[in-house]
């Protein structure tokens, strides 16, 4: 068979698909999730682009074969490639999906992944505690991770007259503190994770620094005297945020092992389907971000909360993080049988 | 009869490496050929997006300036979602890539050839920040430059690849017009495809060039164009063999 003969016995073919796959044609999808009925008559059949799709692969098998010309090949190879992308195209975010990321995904993902939670839990709370300790006993300490002029505006800040600015912070403020809260720290947690793809160094890092960076703070005010006022504020918040930090530096730590320890898989691989699992635990742990910089901009710096009750919400709120990690979408267990 | 045959197949593993061309096999056994953005016009791509968010965040700050301390942090808000979730929101739409990296031309995929995932969209953009060390994206320039599909960490990490979405202009649609005429050899299935190739290209090639590659094919159209026009017969024999007899 010649090329051209071919071209002539399949170009019918050819073209239906190629007008299928064309813009003005693609519009059907919408009109059709408008009103089925209407236009059901203007929308290409699926299992019919789908069939003539699998035509095109042969045809262009056959051709690449038989050495046909260059732009027969090449007409086809494109039809393919633009075929394929709308045969195998995957569905749209779904609301559903979201749903089932935080009901089940997300607390599923962080169980699976106990022992990196463990592992960043521990690079984390063990620096604070270290430097907290420090600072509170050496109250000198803290200017080794802070400048004066950073201390002297914690002081400010945590300080119990009504003149502090925690005292006479307007809604506008607690909207630029929400909006301050948002960039760095998301982008901290970001950090977090991404600084996993250095065998894991880049989250370890991160997760020590911030964990001594808070501890300093901590043990200083506590030594100045201010320890209800810092207290009664972070224990709200510092339930999402701290457990997010930790859960970033868990995430990131999951791409390291990857590199460190692939298993049976090549690196690179095995890189990318822990990317694939530790993603999970960054759409949720970003989720808990933006709690946390909420509470902290609207609920924990609002003065008029006397500090029992800041504390009795914070309890609560560390109890709900934990259960949710603890006993949010556990299979259910099979019903036991009637007899 | 003498075959006419331009000599051993290429190292197909040679040929491969000369260009940058990827291929993704696809379920039903065809390679789709991507072709993967190399650093520069990646640069180029980053830069226009760079400057595309910097003149958004000036709008929104000139509309946010007399808010006060209310528009300061809805502007902080702004520029997070401007820094870390406008290369995701628009490599998720219908072009799959960001505003600069669809005026060079280029779009985001999996490895897989398809439309890129959200999952995979956010890997790589949050992994930028790995690409970004130690300054510059030097880790991701890094990267680019020593792998042949041109994937920075987030790309290694993600699974995805960006490639130039436009097809690779085709050379050699029409072949010039001639009389057809049988070639005087048998010819191998890979020197009819040489010679169609050739006969396609002819237009662009000066015409002392078309006339030399036509004598490497002498054999073919000897009997006919010995001191005559070479081109024409060999484009005539091209004609024949597609099928115009």
């Amino acid at each position: 068979m010649t090329p051209l003969q071919f071209e002539a016995l399949h170009a019918a073919a050819w073209g239906e698909l190629e007008s299928a796959l064309s813009p003005a044609s693609r519009r059907w999808r919408w009109r059709w999730r408008r009103d089925a009925e209407s236009s059901a008559t203007t929308r290409p059949d699926r299992a019919r682009i789908a069939a003539l799709y699998r035509a095109a692969c042969e045809h262009l098998a056959v051709a690449q074969s038989r050495a046909y010309p260059v732009w027969m090949i090449s007409r086809l190879e494109s039809l393919t490639a633009r075929a394929h992308r709308l045969v195998y195209r995957q569905s749209e975010l779904r609301l559903g999906a979201l749903g089932r990321l935080f009901l089940v995904d997300f607390p599923g993902a962080v169980r699976a992944h106990r022992l990196h939670v463990l592992v960043a839990a521990t690079l984390f709370v063990l620096p604070m505690l270290a430097i907290g300790i420090a600072s509170y006993a050496d109250p000198g300490f803290i200017l080794t991770l802070h400048d004066a002029g950073a201390v002297d505006a914690y002081d400010d800040m945590y300080a119990g007259d009504a003149d502090s600015p925690l005292g006479r912070r307007s809604a506008a403020t607690d909207w630029a503190m929400f909006g301050t809260y948002i960039l760095n720290n998301v982008g901290i947690a970001f950090q977090c994770f991404a600084g996993g793809l250095f065998f894991g160094v880049g989250s370890l890092y991160f997760l020590a620094v911030n964990g001594a960076l808070a501890g300093s703070v901590a043990g200083y005010l506590t030594w100045r005297g201010h320890g209800e006022n810092f207290y009664s504020f972070v224990i709200t918040h510092g339930a999402f945020e701290l457990t997010g930090i930790v859960l970033a530096g868990a995430a990131g730590l999951v791409l390291g092992q990857a590199l460190l320890a692939p298993g049976r898989h090549r690196r690179l691989a095995a890189l990318q389907l822990a990317a694939g699992r530790a993603v999970v635990i960054v759409y949720g742990m970003t989720a808990m971000f933006i709690v946390a910089a909420a509470l902290e901009a609207f609920w924990s710096s609002a003065r008029w909360v006397p500090a029992s009750v800041k504390y009795g919400v914070g309890g609560l709120c560390w109890l709900a993080v934990a259960s949710y990690f603890v006993f949010q979408g556990r299979p259910r267990r099979a019903a036991a049988p009637l007899r | 009869m003498a075959a006419f045959d331009p000599g051993p197949r290429p190292d197909t593993r040679l040929e491969t490496r000369l260009d940058t061309r990827y291929a993704a096999e696809t379920p039903e056994g065809i390679a789709l050929a991507l072709r993967p953005a190399g650093v520069v016009s990646r640069i180029y791509a980053y830069a226009i997006d760079l400057l595309l968010r910097t003149v958004m965040f000036g709008v929104v700050a000139a509309l946010l300036a007399n808010l006060g301390r209310f528009g300061f942090g809805v502007g902080l808000v702004v520029l997070f979602a401007l820094e870390w979730l406008y290369p995701v929101a628009f490599e998720l739409g219908a072009s799959g890539a960001t505003p600069g990296k669809r005026a060079l031309g280029l779009t985001v995929v999996m490895d897989s050839g398809l439309p890129v995932t959200p999952a995979a969209s956010l890997t790589r953009n949050l992994l930028r920040a790995a690409d970004f060390l130690p300054g510059l994206y030097a880790f991701g320039i890094s990267a680019m430059l020593v792998r042949a599909d041109f994937k920075r960490l987030g790309d290694l990490a993600a699974g995805t690849l960006v490639v130039h979405a436009s097809e690779a202009t085709t050379l050699g649609v029409a072949l010039p017009p001639a009389p057809a005429r049988a070639p005087a050899v048998a010819l191998s299935p890979r020197a009819q495809a040489a010679i169609v190739a050739w006969a396609g290209r002819v237009f662009r090639l000066t015409p002392a060039r078309a006339d030399e590659l036509a004598g490497l094919a002498v054999p073919v159209v000897a009997p006919h164009a010995a001191g005559g026009d070479r081109v024409a017969a060999l484009v005539g024999v091209a004609h024949w063999l597609l099928g115009r007899r």
